[in-house]
């Protein structure tokens, strides 16, 4: 399985993109939204939990080498009522392709957004880039 | 208990049926009503959102937790965001400082991050979690999800004289017309308002207005007053939409919190993340 890294154009991107946040922390001390991700590969291990549940992927390149990738996403309550259910929509084994954007220290980390899974379900597992880092205006008004 | 309580139940069941409500109803029907009269707030409300229906009905297609911003996100308020279109929070030079830099530090001071309960107004306006309402003649409770956090707030009292600071203050309520006045006190210092990096002291003051306007929406407007920060109130207004059928569920923070860590780790790092 191929691993695809796709590069969006900066500025549709940061237009698209570059929003507000989410409860607990800053999206965007950890992760880049000008480095947005899409893998497929197979699941390897789930943790549903608070503050983010995480789960971990298989990512196979172009070389044969497999890589493991860890996801993280919305906790499990905000999942169950968009509509995932525990052990049944996400397994280990499940072959899934993930968008989302990676760690800024470029390493196989990510914040998912968008699970496909392998019946071409699409759902959505994270918030959108920029969810708990202040978004694109502070509270306070900026004078140049 | 059970001659007490029993009142209550047919208030709220009464309602229910078009004839009783006609009899009963002053000004609008489509508010539900206890038996004295005012407007009854109870129920699961999900704040920073404007959408009708369920939970799943108002926050399908794009998901939950964005600000409305991106026109691929969602159209709810998350915890940190400043409300779309409101004015800037009036803080004194010094602390306007203050809030940017933590702005541009993209939030990773936020106290949150800590697993510290997110304080007042930020839990009631965020809208990734429900938040349930129980009201009673006497008091109101208020459950949160998020850090799973309560209130209990009761009506025609004084604030205590005793009062030790606390992430949700102390709350007392009244009832001014059909709107539910709250007055908080009692706050320490370790919250953020509205905002990335909206800190605040000790001496907060905050009033808040719930008004239910019909049976799907509380309108609710929220003014802090804070000498030691600001230059004048700030108020900002949102709203909490009813989630029929929604339950709440357990959020124990503390469980599996990575993110101090990774922070540690990132800037020990020299990774570079600010704006």
């Amino acid at each position: 399985m191929a691993r695809r890294i796709t590069n969006v154009g900066a500025i549709a991107f940061i237009l698209l993109s570059a929003v507000p946040l989410m409860a607990h922390h800053s999206f965007g001390a950890e992760y880049d939204a000008n480095k947005p991700i899409t893998l497929t590969g197979v699941i390897t291990k789930i943790e549903w939990t608070n503050p983010h549940s995480h789960f971990y992927l298989d990512v196979t390149d172009d070389k044969g080498k497999v890589v493991n990738w860890k996801f993280e996403g919305y906790n499990p309550a905000v999942l169950m009522r968009i509509g995932w259910k525990k052990d049944v929509m996400l397994k280990p084994g499940d072959k899934i392709t993930v968008f989302g954007w990676q760690a800024r220290d470029g390493g196989n980390w990510a914040h998912s957004r968008e699970i496909t899974l392998a019946d071409g379900k699409k759902l959505f597992f994270g918030p959108p880039a920029g969810t708990g880092d202040g978004g694109n205006q502070p509270a306070v008004e900026v004078r140049p | 208990m059970k001659r007490y309580l029993l009142p209550w139940v047919l208030a709220l069941a009464l309602p229910s049926f078009p004839a009783f409500a006609q009899t009963k109803g002053p000004a609008n029907t489509a508010i539900p009503r206890g038996p004295d009269g005012k407007p009854d707030l109870t129920g699961v409300w999900q704040g920073g959102s404007t959408q009708k229906g369920s939970w799943e009905e108002a926050n399908r297609g794009v998901g939950v937790g964005g600000s409305g911003r991106d026109p691929s996100a969602p159209l709810t308020l998350s915890s940190n965001d400043r409300p779309a279109g409101r004015e800037g929070a009036p803080y004194q030079p010094w602390a306007a400082q203050k809030v940017m830099e933590a702005f541009n530090r993209r939030g990773i001071d936020d106290p949150t991050s800590l697993c510290l309960p997110a304080g007042l107004p930020r839990t009631v306006m965020l809208g990734l979690f429900p938040q349930q309402i129980v009201q009673t003649p006497k008091q109101i409770v208020i459950l949160y999800e998020y850090m799973n956090v309560f209130r209990v707030i009761p009506l025609n009292e004084k604030h205590p004289d005793d009062l030790l600071p606390s992430y949700l203050g102390n709350s007392v309520a009244r009832w001014d017309g059909d709107a539910l006045v709250v007055d908080v006190i009692g706050f320490n210092d370790k919250t953020w308002l509205a905002g990335t990096g909206t800190f605040h002291s000790d001496a907060l003051h905050i009033t808040e207005r719930y008004t239910r306007v019909d049976k799907d929406q509380i309108n609710y407007e929220v003014t802090m007053e804070d000498p030691n920060v600001f230059t004048k109130p700030w108020t900002l207004t949102s709203t909490l939409m009813l989630r029929e059928g929604t339950r709440l569920e357990e959020y124990v923070c503390a469980e599996n919190n990575i993110d101090p860590e990774r922070y540690e780790k990132l800037l020990k790092d020299g990774v570079k993340f600010t704006r």
